[in-house]
């Protein structure tokens, strides 16, 4: 009988330190891993390529500094600004973060980003890249790093698939698309695209319901593809931080893109393209597609894992002319950091020649800094693949990249009507008029 | 003595539980896109986001949804338990098998299904040689939701009916019998009627768990072709988080609490005038 | 029923059961094999020809995608929540069905009433408190929620204490236990299968929470199975080898529970439901 409280307390004890052993796993999970009473600046980007150069940039800035130790963080894009949001809300974002211009403004107007002329001095721009720098300017304050800059969009290609099509090399170069008459893309790529028979999709008896081979990737891919066709086709996308899509020449553009995909089947289905961003490029890498419009973006990703000969065309020219989108990332400095004088010396590194060239030099991306460019164009002459067509398409007009800070939400409202729209189920214009009516209300809130 | 056992979990659903529905309320009338200032908004939100055509849209598609749910599962629920009741050899294998959907993460159930279903390299469309557009298509996506859905929770309801239907005492079965009844009249005239107890809890259990289903939109449709799958918990997500309208989602939140409580007490009511407990 | 017509409706029975089996074990047993397939078979091969030969590079992609810790993390949080829920449900609903206070009726109606409220309804709110109080990304954001006891639990212990004998902690009493005592030498003991029951019921609701760790947690530091799935969906989309093994990963932790425990579980939820 004087056994029974010192059983029940044993019970007692037992359970409270199951609780404190659990307790204390989490804190250890909690540590960051070994800092030897260095600081720790934390940069969160989205890209995997650039994430490795960024290591070795850091491990070379981690050797000057030695009190200051860098991690990468990588966040993947899909659910990168959400998260971004949700932790900067939270003051649990990292340190140093990237930002793209659609999704800038909302952190500038907030004063979440450290103020990159007092932070680094005002004549720290003079070396960057004018068009990133502009980007990331808002009511007259530079609020970011220009980090890359992702030049224009021009076309990948499967050499093989090509050749087997009987496709000359002078053909690709000339391609033109319009809505009315003088349209050499769409028989070029129906001439490319072939179904499980081998039957070409300008040949009677072609299933749609069975390619194997596609011709091009029209899909819903903002920058990739239909910004640039609004551009060559003389429309608008937006207009400063509003929507402004419903105009003749997105119309014209959405409609051609949307023909290409649902009465042609030279593009794969929306189905598989509108919640898939990588779709295209995986097939593409697969040896499943001869055209790959896209950006420098996946220039390495490509260089590494394709598995046949390729190159690089410019886009085609629409009835105004070729006009790309050009479009620039930046490094922020998170105003609300612990470190501020740490992330001030990173920053300063990200923006040097020295310290963004890493970027180059591995031909992950372009740099930013003007003098660590070279770096870059390098990298792929000695690979030898010829970048020119991305860059000679931003001698002509440009069409400016969306952005506001109203901008995620404008999106998301616009998102299934184009989804709608790019399925073939959707009157064009009708559309665009809602869509946009949508996404600027969805924005003003 | 009686409030010191009580505190912690005092604690916990005051802090937890009663302080979230307050919040909901006062945040109703803010407005925060997470990362500027929360500013006071008065009805703004109340009034935008009632007049909004996506928010009908998604509480339309939510009643559709739990209209398709619920009655399904439950139907299958009590064939299975029917089929379970005689208790043939290997039975309980079965009753254990037919749960595991349940078991499982309903997101993870929604990844998986998101591959079986794919139009392309997905295994509906190998077996069938072509392929459908099970998630985008507008009169697919919603019916192919619901069944991924009751899929994962028939098992579940068998177990609950067939609890009920072998809590009937045997006597009343035998009485039938000598009666002359056959295996359906007596299916029909007893085992229904006193499963109303037993139907009740699935019918409502039912009804709250399917308007909070979040995990399988989320892995398959992310609200699908048109907001055609966009149940209200994934709106409330998506308009809090996405569209980082906190405001808004509060509005919805609040909506979706004062409908979940209205079916309970309407169920309620309803069924408790109609449950026998005791025949004999 | 008699025997005649068993014979007759037992093989028509049968065929339903296996039915039924088939149509619960398919989907599952297609992701197992797939994520068995290397990615380079499924690709140039039909996606649901049979692994030849089966390989592991898909979970190995997994520990490469952080998928370890996300294992540990959930697991950490589940353990944490189940000890703290049943803890101090136990202590709460014992003071709710054995002792006396002043408000003690009252109080338990509003526990009653906050079982109306819907997960869904509290996650923004949540989210807020959380955020304000600096919270954001942590592990404490995941259980903090969870592990203080829950109105159902609390419900249902109350119920099954209320029908353990007053004679039997009278006598304890007289002896000189104190409540801790009474809790663990009687109360306890005498409810082993609601306890189990509420034990497998927070296992099995911790280990698949997806709506509330998705909105407070991001990165990998704190990503639990179901957010690490979806995120690897997201990231790989199409390379559906992978996902299949991250979809094996999260579901089989607990459907080996199932099976060495089906069961308790199946007696589980039947009897919390028919309460």
């Amino acid at each position: 009988m004087r056994l029974w409280p010192r059983v029940s307390t044993l019970v007692a004890m037992a359970l409270a330190l199951t609780m404190a052993v659990l307790l204390m796993a989490a804190v250890l999970l909690d540590r960051p891993a070994e800092t030897h009473g260095r600081t720790v600046v934390t940069v969160r980007l989205w890209d995997e390529q650039v994430a490795a150069a960024y290591r070795e940039s850091f491990k070379e800035f981690s050797r000057l500094h030695p009190d200051i130790d860098v991690r990468v963080n990588v966040v993947a894009y899909a659910s990168y600004f959400d998260s971004l949001r949700t932790d900067a809300a939270g003051g649990s974002a990292d340190d140093i973060f990237w930002l793209s211009n659609a999704y800038f403004a909302g952190y500038a107007d907030s004063g979440r980003l450290m103020d990159v002329a007092k932070v680094l001095g005002p004549n720290a721009s003079a070396g960057w890249e004018q068009s990133v720098v502009d980007q990331f300017t808002r009511n007259g304050v530079l609020w970011a790093v220009p980090q890359l800059t992702d030049a224009g969009i021009a076309v990948y290609f499967n050499a093989d698939l090509v050749d087997a099509a009987g496709v000359g090399l002078e053909q690709l170069v000339t391609m033109r698309w319009s809505p009315g008459d003088v349209d050499t893309l769409r028989p070029l790529l129906a001439r490319l695209t072939a179904d499980a028979d081998g039957r070409h999709a300008d040949e009677p008896g072609f299933d749609p319901q069975r390619v194997r081979q596609w011709g091009y990737n029209a899909a819903n891919d903002l920058q990739g593809i239909y910004l640039n066709y609004i551009g060559s086709a003389g429309g608008k996308f937006s207009d400063g931080d509003r929507f402004a899509f419903d105009n003749p020449g997105a119309v014209a553009a959405f409609d051609y893109l949307v023909r290409l995909i649902n009465v042609d089947h030279v593009a794969p289905p929306a189905s598989d393209t509108n919640s898939n961003g990588d779709f295209s490029r995986n097939q593409f890498l697969q040896g499943k597609m001869a055209l790959f419009q896209s950006g420098t973006y996946n220039l390495a990703a490509i260089a590494e894992q394709a598995q046949f000969r390729w190159g690089v065309v410019a886009m085609p020219v629409g009835p105004v002319g070729r006009v790309s989108v050009t479009n620039g990332i930046a490094a922020a400095g998170n105003s609300a950091t612990k470190h501020p004088d740490a992330v001030r010396q990173v920053l300063a590194w990200m923006g040097s020649t020295l310290g963004n060239q890493y970027l180059g030099s591995g031909g992950a991306a372009i740099p930013a800094v003007i003098d660590a460019q070279r770096a870059y164009f390098d990298f792929w002459a000695r690979r030898g693949v010829d970048v020119k067509p991305f860059f000679s398409v931003l001698d002509g007009p440009h069409i400016p990249a969306p952005g506001g800070p109203g901008f995620p939400a404008g999106y998301q409202a616009l998102r299934p009507y184009f989804d709608e729209m790019f399925l073939g189920r959707a009157d064009i214009a009708h559309t665009l008029g809602d869509a946009q009516a949508a996404a600027n209300a969805a924005a003003e809130r | 003595m009686g409030y010191g056992l009580l505190a912690p979990s005092l604690f916990g659903m005051v802090t937890f539980l009663l302080l979230p529905m307050l919040v909901v309320l006062w945040l109703s009338v803010h407005r925060w896109d997470l990362l500027g200032p929360i500013t006071y908004v008065g009805l703004d939100n109340w009034g935008s986001v009632l007049t909004d055509p996506s928010f009908a849209t998604s509480l339309l598609v939510t009643v559709l949804f739990i209209a398709i749910v619920v009655p399904t599962q439950s139907v299958l629920g009590l064939i299975a338990a029917a089929m379970l009741a005689p208790g043939l050899p290997g039975s309980g294998f079965f009753r254990t098998l037919y749960v595991l959907p349940w078991i499982c993460a309903p997101l993870a159930i929604g990844v998986l299904w998101r591959w079986i279903l794919a139009p392309t390299d997905g295994a509906v469309s190998t077996l069938l040689g072509h392929r459908i557009e099970w998630l985008t298509d507008p009169h697919l996506a919603l019916p192919v939701v619901s069944a991924v859905t009751i899929w994962t929770n028939v098992g579940y309801v068998t177990l609950f009916f067939l609890a009920g239907i072998l809590a009937i005492p045997s006597e009343i079965h035998d009485a039938a019998r000598t009666d002359g009844a056959n295996a359906w009249q007596r299916f029909r005239r007893i085992t229904l009627p006193m499963l109303r107890p037993t139907l009740f809890f699935v019918l409502v259990t039912g009804v709250i768990s399917a308007a909070q289903v979040f995990d399988t939109v989320y892995a398959l449709t992310g609200g699908g072709p048109q907001g055609r799958t966009d149940l209200i918990a994934h709106r409330i997500y998506a308009e809090a988080f996405g569209a980082a309208a906190v405001g808004r989602a509060a509005v919805m939140a609040a909506v979706l609490f004062v409908l979940l409580v209205g079916v309970t007490i309407v169920q309620h009511l309803y069924f408790s005038r109609r449950i026998t407990y005791d025949v004999v | 029923m008699t025997s005649f017509s068993r014979i007759v409706t037992a093989p028509v029975i049968y065929a339903c059961l296996v039915a039924g089996a088939l149509m619960t074990l398919a989907p599952l047993a297609l992701g197992l094999m797939t994520s068995f397939t290397s990615a380079n078979q499924f690709n140039t091969q039909a996606p649901l020809s049979w692994p030849n030969p089966p390989t592991l590079e898909n979970y190995s992609g997994l520990a490469d995608a952080g998928f370890g810790r996300a294992l540990a993390v959930t697991a950490l949080m589940t353990a944490v929540i189940l000890v703290g829920q049943l803890t101090f449900s136990v202590l709460a609903a014992y003071a709710f069905a054995r002792l006396e206070f002043p408000g003690r009726n009252a109080l338990f109606w509003v526990y009653l009433a906050t079982l109306m409220v819907p997960a869904t309804v509290t996650v923004v709110p949540l989210y807020l408190m959380m955020a304000q109080a600096g919270l954001r990304n942590t592990f404490w954001a995941l259980v903090l929620p969870f592990m203080f006891g829950s109105p159902y639990a609390v419900f249902l212990l109350r119920e099954y204490f209320r029908g353990i004998p007053a004679d039997l902690i009278k006598a304890a009493r007289i002896d000189g236990a104190n409540t801790l005592d009474v809790l663990v030498h009687i109360v306890i003991p005498a409810s082993k299968p609601i306890l189990v029951t509420l034990a497998l019921i927070t296992v099995v609701s911790q280990w698949n929470s997806f709506m509330w760790p998705l909105v407070i947690t991001s990165g990998g530091k704190w990503e639990v199975l179901t957010v690490a799935t979806a995120g690897l969906q997201s990231r790989y989309n199409a390379q559906w080898t992978l996902v299949m093994a991250a979809t094996t990963v999260a579901i089989v932790p607990l459907i080996a529970l199932f099976v060495a425990l089906g069961r308790h579980i199946v007696r589980s939820i039947v009897v919390t439901g028919l309460k």
